[in-house]
């Protein structure tokens, strides 16, 4: 019973405490607006270059967007305990662990879910492309699992975080390199050689591949494996993630590495 | 009957590191065997100077830092093997003004460390409501914190220290930079703690603050009790001396290290006021140290020269600013 | 002049040192430099190679300037040195356009970073025909550029999450000043827009100086917008000052 409210209850309140950028002269230029001229940006470089469609871009950016909210978010919601200097507060806390950090990754997915989904309908329409009715719903999912599988990554960002005074920093780097790896931009087989492993390892690369195929018509079935390797991923990502935070939380009780902020 | 909170040999050495190219590892000792016991229902006062290892010590009985050597244990569990148990029993505020949420209310930062301790969701509203009017913030629970003053601030850290009710409470230098009047009310609401029944450890480094509230005192500096027993027993180890404070324009430490050393004097510290300094003597009962005093001050531009009984902020300064020597035993 | 330049030399230090943040201005051009040269060179890469290199060269100077000037007015009220600052016997435009330049100078490390990836790693031949008016052009654009962050920093000073407005305006700048994309490729109605924003002619004349083209008249158009942004943020500081004290706003962090 604990545990389960420590996970909704406490997970949204963190996410309300510790995320700035819910104020709205901060979330409709970062979050609404950005993605748009990031979209924008992109189609008519793909244009100049004369690469893939308009389809093509506004999918990978839209999709690829939601690293700001998931990143960032999953960053400061963990790492900006130490900063609120309410760390010492939580940790001497007797709440279970397990649902007190990840219960804070629930509001992420849902918000990076929602801002990748806007950017991905409002670009679509100043772009001007056309998706089927029937592929509106599989995108979704596709869209939700990336948010997913990204949060992931940001729980590994948010153990780093704790460690690290510039972790706005480290969730634009994270940002950078999952644009130039996951095909948002440069299709994966245009990449040099030995970059594609790391694409197939990041999150986003199956996640956008799969959305581009179900925007183009294909069914939920033709495209399982792909999802199925990202929700992999996030998991896999939050799951280190997890385990660097307990770990961080051990060596700080010995070593007090967390008590300078 | 045992103890509610035991400290026993206390030991935690930090290791730092200095310079950004060649790397030096700095072992430094904030607490070097720091032992004392609290009964129950009891106001216990760690008093010391900043950075004398009150906090450090602090951390360790709230399961925050695990000791380097030694034990401590809170209502007879052990602080490092029982951890969960010990968090579930224990409150802990500590003072300044950070460590809330700042875009949260009041009310949310009560209702997050509610579900952290568990607090029954039928039993949680009830129980804010409670404390927000014990520390008087029932009116402005809906404002976000951002906006609060210190002494608020530290009242709503109260708050949350007793939202699970714990019989035992940490309060870390609860009173620092809070106004006057904040402090004083403070002080009312931790005085209202143990009449409930709470065993308390507080820190401070306000003399009347520590004399005022606890029932005992432990002078802790430089990582070591110097000095342990109630208020009146601190007083009575100077009670019997004399203290003469001489007002001075500039003076060097040379000039201050040989007051020292004149026969009788227990302690010598220096206190800057506006322009002037005050250099205060204390010694054995009996002696006038005036006249040896003067004649090793000459050559100093003097002002006013007065000789009084001592006060317990003499017995706290002559503790503290003892030899790193004479520490021992 | 004298304290113009002991303003620009001291926050070009200042901003050298944080080490992690620096890292992180030439890194965030170059992750976008990357990804346009691999897009052109998938797309066929040649002379739109070249084209691209220039104008991501460029970007890091925009970068540097819009994702701090925005905030370089709030992280003084934060230090609560800003009511000092004003109250400094000098014009207080003397005092914040230095910091604003050194930012845009700060973008000199990504230029290079991105000429050399450019060069080296995706081994495009690089023109330099014109060494000189090259490096006039260079210190043009970042003189112009600085200047444009100077109104940013003016204009928001009045809003507490300025960082999030200027972080805002870097893609569109990239894209409506012609860095990766050639303007004619833009809706009709952007083009006044690009003629009014000085990186637009400072990108060009870095390019004509490069190909060995004429760079001066472009030289000339970029400095003088870059005055002009000067004159208003200056008429606009006047007034912002002048409520500012009014209203006692200056120390409100």
């Amino acid at each position: 019973m604990t545990s389960v409210r420590i996970f909704f209850v406490g997970g949204l309140i963190s996410f309300r405490a510790l995320f700035s950028f819910l104020r709205p002269e901060v979330y409709i230029p970062s979050m609404l607006v950005a993605p748009l001229f990031q979209i924008l940006l992109f189609v008519y470089i793909g244009r100049s270059a004369g690469l893939e469609s308009d389809e093509f871009f506004v999918i990978g950016n839209a999709v690829q967007y939601a690293a700001v909210p998931c990143l960032f978010a999953m960053t400061f919601t963990i790492g900006g305990e130490r900063f609120q200097h309410t760390l010492g507060y939580i940790l001497s806390s007797p709440a279970p662990r397990l649902p007190l950090f990840l219960g804070r990754a629930l509001p992420v997915v849902v918000n990076g879910f929602f801002v990748a989904a806007f950017s991905l309908a409002v670009g679509g329409l100043i772009v001007g492309i056309h998706v089927p009715a029937s592929s509106v719903a599989p995108l979704a999912l596709a869209t939700a699992i990336c948010a997913f599988s990204c949060t992931g990554l940001g729980l590994t960002g948010a153990g780093i975080g704790l460690l690290l005074r510039e972790q706005a920093v480290l969730a634009n780097i994270m940002f950078g390199v999952l644009l130039i790896f996951t095909g948002a931009n440069v299709p994966v087989d245009a990449l040099p050689g030995w970059m594609q492993p790391i694409s197939n390892a990041l999150p986003f690369t199956h996640g956008i591949d799969a959305a581009r195929q179900v925007a183009d018509g294909a069914s939920l079935s033709d495209v399982s494996g792909l999802l199925a390797t990202e929700v992999a991923l996030g998991l896999v990502y939050g799951a280190v993630g997890y385990v660097f935070i307990r770990n961080t939380e051990r060596l700080s009780l010995r070593y007090a590495t967390l008590d300078r902020a | 009957m045992p103890p509610v909170v035991e400290a026993i040999d206390l030991h935690r050495t930090y290791r730092t590191t200095t310079g950004t190219f060649r790397r030096r590892s700095l072992e430094v000792e904030a607490v070097r065997g720091v032992s004392f016991a609290i009964e129950e229902g009891e106001l216990f006062g760690l008093l010391g100077p900043n950075g004398a290892g009150k906090t450090t010590t602090i951390k360790m009985l709230i399961t925050l830092l695990i000791p380097t050597a030694g034990q401590a244990l809170v209502l007879g569990h052990d602080v490092v093997d029982d951890a969960h148990w010990v968090r579930e029993r224990i409150g802990y505020v500590f003072g300044g003004d950070r460590g809330l949420y700042e875009r949260l209310s009041a009310l949310d930062n009560l209702r997050y460390f509610a579900e952290l301790y568990g607090v029954e969701p039928r039993r949680q509203r009830a129980r804010i409501g409670e404390l927000l009017e014990l520390v008087g913030l029932e009116s402005r629970e809906k404002e976000r914190v951002e906006g609060y003053s210190r002494g608020m601030r530290q009242r709503l850290h109260i708050a949350r220290g007793l939202l699970h009710d714990p019989p035992v409470l940490f309060l870390d230098e609860p009173t620092i930079g809070v106004d006057p009047v904040g402090a004083r009310e403070l002080r009312q609401t931790i005085f209202g703690l143990k009449a409930a029944g709470k065993t308390v450890l507080l820190t401070t480094h306000y003399m009347f603050e520590a004399d005022a509230l606890c029932d005992r005192i432990a002078v802790v500096t430089r990582g070591k009790i110097v000095a342990e027993g109630t208020p009146r027993d601190l007083k009575a180890r100077v009670s019997d001396g004399v203290v003469v404070e001489i007002e001075v324009y500039g003076i060097e430490n040379g000039k201050v290290e040989s007051l020292r050393a004149i026969d009788g004097v227990t302690s010598v510290a220096v206190e800057d006021r506006d322009q002037a300094q005050v250099v205060v003597v204390q010694a054995e009962a009996g002696r006038e140290p005036t006249h040896d005093v003067l004649a090793r001050l000459d050559g100093v531009s003097l002002g006013r020269v007065t000789t009084r009984e001592p006060t317990l902020e003499d017995a706290y300064v002559a503790l503290v600013t003892e030899e790193p020597v004479a520490v021992d035993g | 002049m004298r304290v113009l330049w002991r303003g620009f030399a001291l926050h070009l230090k200042m901003m050298m040192r944080s080490s992690f943040d620096g890292l992180l201005g030439v890194l965030w051009p170059l992750f976008f430099a990357t990804i346009a040269f691999l897009m052109f060179r998938a797309g066929g890469g040649g002379e739109a190679l070249v084209f691209a290199s220039f104008g991501a060269a460029v970007m890091g100077i925009w970068s540097s300037t819009s994702t701090s000037a925005g905030s370089a007015m709030q992280r003084e009220r934060w230090h609560g040195t800003l009511e000092l600052l004003v109250s400094a016997p000098v014009h207080f435009s003397t005092v914040l356009l230095p910091v604003t330049v050194a930012m845009s100078a700060m973008g000199l490390y990504s230029m290079i970073a991105t000429l050399l990836l450019s060069r080296f790693l995706f081994g495009v031949d690089l023109p330099f025909e014109h060494p000189v008016s090259f490096a006039v052009a260079v210190v043009a654009t970042v003189v112009s550029i600085g200047a444009m962050g100077f109104l940013l920093a003016v204009s928001f000073v009045r809003y507490r999450t300025a960082w999030a407005l200027g972080n805002l305006l870097e893609y569109p700048v990239w894209l409506i000043a012609g860095f990766l994309v050639p303007l004619a490729l833009l809706p009709g109605w952007v083009r006044p827009l690009s003629w009014v924003l000085a990186p637009t002619w400072g990108v060009d004349a870095i390019r004509e100086a490069a190909s060995g083209g004429g760079a001066w008249p472009e030289i000339a158009l970029a400095l003088t917008l870059g005055a002009a942004y000067l004159a208003v943020a200056i008429a606009v500081l006047e007034t912002v000052l002048a409520s500012a004290r009014r209203a006692g706003s200056l120390a409100l962090a």
